[in-house]
């Protein structure tokens, strides 16, 4: 299939962009830092048409559907968001540093669908369960949400990294001076969060609505609904942290590690180590 | 890196931060009005949602509402009584758990109820006139100094900022013209929208709990049914009407997956259909309240069954549609049987059908016929050796019923809470002060805005604002050339 040689070239794109995201960190050049965007939007270019291009095959194969219904599917669809939002935020702050923070996530999602043995390319139709609208929203917009948060967590491990050496009265050195200041950095984690919190409720929502579907209960505790309730609890808490003079700073950057951590064991851990109705991706 | 989250004079500030309580609370407090402090805490909100968020691990852990067979092959017995006391198995109804979102719900009233206040007042009495001292706290802060009084800088201040932002009030006092406008005002209630969005979602999952039920009615095709099962064993009868399955479907991709399971159903009140639907997964169908789902089949016998016997001496061959229970009779009368019984799945090796051989002028002998595995057929004495070539099975289709009256409003809250975060998120309250005073001979104006969310985002906009209102104030324009006109 023509689509997953188009991914495994997006992986080792991707891959490529990281390590120039880096060298733009270490050597502080502006002709890297131009080369690693430039590259990244070729990359996501070529990551939409192999998304594309996956959809077409399915429709060749007499039974397409959009790419967004099973674990490989959904890495490649995950891997694209991240560096979609990442994008975007570089072309609002004007700023790309981040990168080196962001699109590590985004090469590692891709090349976990391309490389692991244990994730099939292979294009199946629908089970009866997948076959409805509600798919799409409710996938783009968890997906959209997941990125968000990927984004606040790298983010998150800048401002850590700049507040743990950041010595009253001494000038920065090296890479950290390059970073944005701790105000900004906190400012920036609660935007990525402002966007992903409502995106990951409309993600949520929107999974009800098919469940009342499809199950006939909006609700039902499932360990998928469960932890994603509790990633909306985490979030829910760095949001009202935020109001506290005690909380904010250094605790709410961890406490979007620890979102992101619940957004990750959403995903995978609840389909690796739990089981439920969920069992699609 | 961390702070130390585990150490015990942490654990005792938290205890007191959690609780809202300060530990130098003054004695002389009623312990109403510091219980209400206590629950109208942003901290027992923060403390609420980590014990919420840490409990429900625990149910994703522990399989819930399990068979007692089911949790003893995994946990010892004493384990297992253990996690019912504490209600591990059905924790998400536990007590305990729905005290904690009774408290959350109360947290979240509380917080609420006193901040609307706060709002209320903070937008129904504007600072259409900044205080010194307010002036000298806002940041960032533009002046420049124009020619003439300030009353000869009125309208063009006013018509600039009203290009620009929206039209001002003009307040004047002492000499000095006060400006002040404000933009998105409503941004300040996207947190009641949300947080009024949470208590609808819960009162309509309350309602779901105490005015729903979640049955099932297991149906052959051709049978009609007038009850429901439900979860706990009980029956209702359908309000008013019952259920016929007509006719059940499944049917299946090329590549073995299930494609599309549908049952065509007719609803009859008295002897008259009402109506005749299909009812598919993902779509349900409605009726009086009541929901149906598509949700399990199976295989409740055989409709028919395409045999082929072979007479042993002959060899020839006769392919025969059979149904249960039926006498046949094989061409030229020398040989009749009938199928007695279908089993699914004889013993793991497939289904079989049970012959009784009726064969003129000897005893009726019986045996089993397996579809999968017909080496078994060759090894049975007698003349005539039995292929089962297709079978044609009589599915159930199993459909899971639910009443929830509390779905509408689950909807509603949902849809307060994206309009909340809308508000919220994406809007924020700006507010824009400018004054025209008299500096010895000359006027100066003074701007300065604040904005509750972006501030950053709004400073920029700002930059621009008063860049371009300086332009036109003091350089030879348009407007400038009007008044020197009117001069």
């Amino acid at each position: 299939m023509i689509s997953s040689k188009f991914v495994t070239a997006v992986t080792f794109l991707y891959l490529f962009c990281t390590v120039l995201y880096f060298n733009y960190l270490a050597f502080r050049s502006k002709k890297l830092g131009s080369l690693a965007v430039i590259s990244t939007w070729v990359a996501l270019t070529l990551h939409t048409v192999a998304i594309l291009s996956r959809w077409i095959e399915s429709y060749r194969l007499g039974f397409g559907h959009a790419p967004l219904s099973n674990m490989y599917e959904s890495l490649v669809f995950f891997s694209w968001c991240i560096t979609f939002i990442y994008l975007l935020w570089e072309v609002k702050l004007k700023t790309r540093i981040v990168g080196a923070f962001a699109m590590p996530f985004a090469f590692l999602t891709v090349a976990y669908a391309a490389l692991s043995p244990g994730v099939s390319d292979r294009i199946d139709p629908l089970i009866p369960a997948l076959q409805s609208n509600w798919l799409h929203a409710h996938v783009i917009t968890c997906f959209l949400s997941y990125a968000s948060f990927a984004v606040s967590c790298g983010v998150s491990v800048m401002y850590l990294l700049k507040a743990r050496r950041k010595k009253p009265g001494r000038p920065e050195e090296g890479m950290l001076s390059l970073f944005p200041t701790l105000e900004s950095l906190d400012t920036l984690i609660y935007k990525t969060i402002a966007v992903g919190f409502p995106l990951l409720t409309i993600g949520i929502i929107t999974g009800s609505a098919w469940a009342n579907y499809a199950w006939g209960a909006y609700w039902s505790w499932d360990p998928k609904e469960t932890w994603s309730l509790i990633t909306w609890f985490v979030y829910a808490v760095f949001l009202h942290a935020r109001f506290t003079r005690e909380w904010r700073g250094k605790r709410t950057a961890i406490l979007s590690l620890i979102g992101f951590g619940a957004v990750i064991f959403t995903y995978f851990g609840v389909n690796y180590v739990l089981s439920g109705l969920h069992s699609y991706a | 890196m961390f702070p130390k989250i585990f150490s015990w004079r942490w654990a005792k500030l938290n205890a007191s931060f959690f609780l809202g309580l300060s530990l130098s609370r003054k004695p002389e407090k009623d312990l109403i009005s510091s219980l209400g402090e206590a629950l109208s805490s942003l901290r027992l909100t923060i403390g609420l949602l980590i014990v919420l968020a840490v409990v429900s691990i625990f149910g994703t852990v522990i399989p819930q509402n399990a068979a007692p067979e089911a949790y003893l092959r995994v946990y010892k017995a004493a384990t297992y009584k253990i996690l019912h006391i504490l209600g591990l198995l059905d924790m998400y109804r536990s007590w305990w758990f729905v005290l904690l979102l009774s408290l959350l719900c109360l947290n979240l009233v509380a917080c609420s109820v006193g901040r609307f206040r706060l709002t209320r007042r903070l937008l129904s009495h504007p600072h259409e006139r900044l205080e010194e001292a307010k002036w000298k706290s806002l940041s960032p802060k533009k002046s420049l100094s124009l020619k003439g009084l300030p009353v000869d800088w009125v309208s063009s201040v006013r018509d600039g900022i009203a290009r620009r932002f929206r039209a001002p009030k003009t307040l004047e006092e002492d000499g000095t013209i006060h400006f002040f406008v404000e933009k998105g005002k409503i941004s300040r209630f996207g947190v009641y929208f949300v947080h009024l969005g949470v208590l609808i979602i819960l009162g309509g999952a309350l309602i779901g709990f105490f005015y729903g039920f979640r049955g099932n009615i297991n149906l052959v095709e051709g049978e009609t049914a007038g009850r429901v099962t439900l979860r706990n064993g009980t029956q209702i009868p359908l309000p008013g009407f019952k259920l016929k399955l007509e006719q059940f479907t499944v049917s299946f991709y090329s590549t073995g997956a299930p494609q599309e399971f549908k049952s065509v159903v007719t609803l009859r009140e008295g002897d008259q259909t009402v109506r005749s639907e299909s009812i598919r997964v993902n779509h349900p169908l409605s009726h009086k309240g009541l929901s149906f789902y598509q949700s399990s089949y199976g295989v409740a016998g055989v409709e028919k069954t395409v045999l082929a016997i072979q007479e042993k001496n002959s060899g020839k061959e006769h392919l025969v549609d059979a149904k249960m229970g039926i006498r046949i009779e094989l061409p030229g009368g020398r040989y009749a049987f009938v199928l007695t019984r279908f089993v699914p799945d004889i013993q793991g090796m497939g289904p079989a059908f049970q012959v009784m051989s009726l064969e003129p002028n000897r005893p009726h002998e019986t045996f089993f016929v397996l579809q999968n595995h017909p080496e078994m057929e060759d090894r049975r004495p007698g003349a005539y050796r039995f292929r089962v070539r297709e079978i044609f099975p009589k599915y159930y289709s199993g459909l899971q019923v639910t009443k929830d009256p509390g779905v509408p409003l689950v909807w509603t809250g949902c849809v307060f809470m994206i309009v909340g975060f809308y508000l919220t998120f994406f809007l924020s309250h700006r507010r824009l002060w400018v004054r025209l005073s008299t500096r010895g001979k000359e006027t100066s104006l003074e701007f300065a805005g604040s904005s509750h969310r972006n501030r950053i985002g709004f400073e920029q906009e700002l930059e621009k604002m008063f860049q371009a209102l300086q332009e036109e104030l003091v350089r030879p324009g348009k407007h400038s050339k009007e008044r020197e006109e009117q001069a």
